[in-house]
């Protein structure tokens, strides 16, 4: 379970984010829908406790994300738009394992691990070679293999199909897919309403920092009595945003 | 700050950095040869420059002086005891030297032998080309010659009067070095080791430097690996670590190549130029301060590098503000190097890397002053925590660390 109370962040006189509460469930997709610029990412980096919150709180799987910063961060996984963020001079089990490691799991349980997550990504053909040699859709399997290698509980994507051709946003949206399967607490971020739609049960709206809207897609429909979410979204954001 | 993190990032990092041919070049390979490559291109050039200039010396006649009687003068009686010298038989004597097939062109006074003989003066006339090193060093030895040549006629004359020819000389003067081999070869060491040392220890961190922080988050590697258990400050220690071992271990290359080159040639370590350095010890205790003060340095650059790297909004602006720093440290090795050991000011034993340059000075000239090196060592620790706290801060300071 994620929970979030208050939270804000200010960068100097910008305010990133501004007193966002919200509550996601176990085993649910929350989408949080935003524009450029919305403070998508930096929620995410704050729950992640990369970044001080400068006022609020949060909670992930019961751990405080200012007290219990590194409890937090063992039950959490992350992955981001764009590149894969692989060590080009490691093999991809290396890649995996380093995560494994830094997660304080064991040898013998990361080889465990990796096996099993090589199987059901098909990565044994390259498991042993530099991931600096692989295609895309290799590197982007790793880098699934590896946000998951500690089996978290929560998992944030952060604009996680962005910058990608069809065929890797398949990819992605089908991993997500499998997380929630195995039961993961998801938050999605995303400027994509379709791509909210198909995935999320439940969608927050964030513009400029604060979260203008949420609650399931049926919610939000009845409410602002239309049938498109891309409506709603442009109604409530403004529509006069940069980009 | 979790040991066990550290651990994992610096074997990580070494791993990674060992399997980049490019680093490896730049901090092992280059520094390894750079020194016995400089002796064999630099030294031995300079050391053939030299032999040429005083062993190869070829001198003619002008067209007016070069006669029978002339030639038997020169070649009997100036040159004989010369034998790095010999007369040519040239055409054109002006051409000969703007073409360097002789060096100097000796041109007599017509009425040389009248003079000679009544115990008058007379002029030979050394024609050389300035603009030609060969021909400028030749010179000295043309003179020599005919300086011996002036001493014998002298000695004849002296005699011939009957007097003693001490006479002419009241004083003579007799030098000795009171520095034994050992400390000799220490200076000519102390002269340019440290500024090598420190050349080295700043340049050695750069690549990994650069590669471990601006590049990590140019690559978008940086991001996952801090959501992962591992705390910022192991992170940046392990990363701070892995810059240090490689800023030393350029070190320990280079001085290798420096050691082996030695083997090889003893004359390497000055290249060529005219001083011998035979082997000499360091007593142990200070050796191992110049070991533990080199580290100490290793770091503090390595700490300073890695809060550059992290400042640097992209891996190119790591790499200009690394060789910036590079060279800051190199103007203070530049401006000791002809400093002497025993003349260094006190306060120097306390400045940033001022400190280290006059230690190695003082341990390699045997002037070793116990006060001076404890002060040069404290005042590293100090200079190490004072960068290591440079580091830590810039790695907190989110507006940095996630600056895109
Ligand atoms: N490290 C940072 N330093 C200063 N300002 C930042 C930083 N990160 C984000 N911001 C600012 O905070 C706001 C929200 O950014 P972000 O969370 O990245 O939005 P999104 O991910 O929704 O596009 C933007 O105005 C951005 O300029
Ligand atoms: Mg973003």
């Amino acid at each position: 379970m994620i929970e979030i109370q208050n939270i804000s962040k200010h960068f100097d006189k910008v305010v990133a984010v501004n007193k966002i509460s919200l509550k996601v469930n176990n085993g649910e997709i929350f989408g949080l829908l935003g524009e450029n610029g919305a403070g998508k990412t930096t929620t995410l980096r704050m729950l992640a406790t990369m970044l001080k919150p400068t006022s609020g709180r949060a909670k992930l799987a019961g751990f405080d994300i200012i007290k219990d910063a590194e409890k937090v961060r063992g039950s959490i996984g992350i992955l981001f738009g764009g590149e894969t963020g692989l060590y080009d001079r490691l093999s991809c089990e290396e890649n995996i394992a380093y995560f494994g490691q830094l997660n304080d799991m064991k040898t013998p349980e990361i080889k465990e691990r990796i096996k099993v997550l090589s199987k059901a990504f098909g990565m044994d053909s390259y498991l042993k070679r530099r991931a600096g040699k692989l295609s895309k859709g290799m590197k982007q399997k790793v880098a699934f293999a590896r946000s998951i290698i500690h089996n978290p509980d929560i998992m944030l994507f952060d604009e996680p199909t962005s910058g990608l051709d069809i065929s890797s946003i398949r990819g992605v949206q089908e991993f997500i897919k499998n997380c929630k399967e195995e039961g993961k607490t998801i938050i999605l971020s995303s400027h994509s309403m379709s791509e909210v739609e198909k995935l999320c049960d439940r969608v927050g709206i964030i513009n400029k920092g604060s979260l203008v809207e949420y609650g399931t897609l049926e919610e939000l429909k009845q409410k602002h009595s239309d049938e498109d979410l891309e409506e709603i979204f442009i109604k409530l954001v403004g529509g006069k945003n940069e980009h | 700050m979790n040991i066990k993190h550290i651990w994992i990032v610096l074997k990580k990092e070494a791993k990674d950095i060992i399997r980049d041919r490019k680093t490896i070049i730049t901090s092992i390979v280059v520094p390894m040869l750079l020194i016995p490559l400089l002796n064999i291109l630099v030294g031995g050039s300079i050391s053939r420059l030299n032999y040429d200039m005083t062993e190869n010396v070829t001198v003619a006649l002008s067209k007016e002086s070069n006669t029978e009687e002339i030639r038997e003068l020169v070649e009997n009686q100036i040159f004989n005891e010369f034998s790095n010298i010999t007369l040519l038989d040239v055409d054109d004597h002006i051409e000969a030297i703007e073409k360097s097939t002789v060096r100097v062109v000796m041109d007599f006074d017509k009425d040389y032998k009248v003079k000679l003989e009544e115990g008058k003066p007379f002029v030979i006339s050394l024609m050389y080309d300035r603009s030609q090193t060969k021909s400028q060093g030749s010179l000295h030895i043309v003179w020599d010659a005919i300086e011996s040549f002036n001493k014998k006629i002298v000695a004849q004359r002296i005699e011939a009067l009957g007097l003693n020819l001490n006479l002419l000389q009241p004083v003579q003067v007799e030098e000795y070095n009171v520095a034994d081999d050992e400390k000799t070869s220490g200076s000519m060491l102390s002269m340019f080791l440290p500024l090598l040392i420190v050349i080295l220890l700043s340049a050695g961190g750069i690549a990994p430097a650069v590669d471990l922080v601006a590049g990590e988050k140019e690559r978008n590697t940086l991001e996952p690996l801090l959501t992962t258990k591992i705390g910022r400050s192991s992170l940046l220690v392990g990363k701070y670590l892995t810059v240090t071992l490689f800023s030393l271990i350029t070190v320990i290359a280079t001085m290798t190549g420096v050691l082996v080159g030695f083997f090889i040639n003893p004359g390497s370590l000055t290249m060529g130029a005219d001083a011998t350095i035979t082997g000499f010890t360091v007593p142990p205790a200070a050796l191992l301060m110049a070991i533990v003060i080199s580290i100490t340095l290793g770091m503090t650059f390595a700490g300073i590098q890695i809060a550059l790297s992290t400042y640097a909004k992209s891996f190119k602006e790591a790499q200009t503000y690394l060789s910036f720093l590079m060279m800051a440290a190199m103007i203070p090795g530049y401006a000791t190097m002809f400093m002497q050991a025993n003349e260094i000011p006190q306060y120097m034993f306390v400045l940033p890397v001022l400190n280290a340059l006059s230690a190695f000075k003082e341990i390699l000239t045997f002037n070793i002053n116990n006060t001076n090196l404890v002060l040069a060592l404290c005042s590293s620790l100090v200079y190490v925590i004072i960068a290591l706290y440079l580091a830590a801060s810039m790695f907190k300071k989110e507006r940095i660390l996630f600056r895109t």
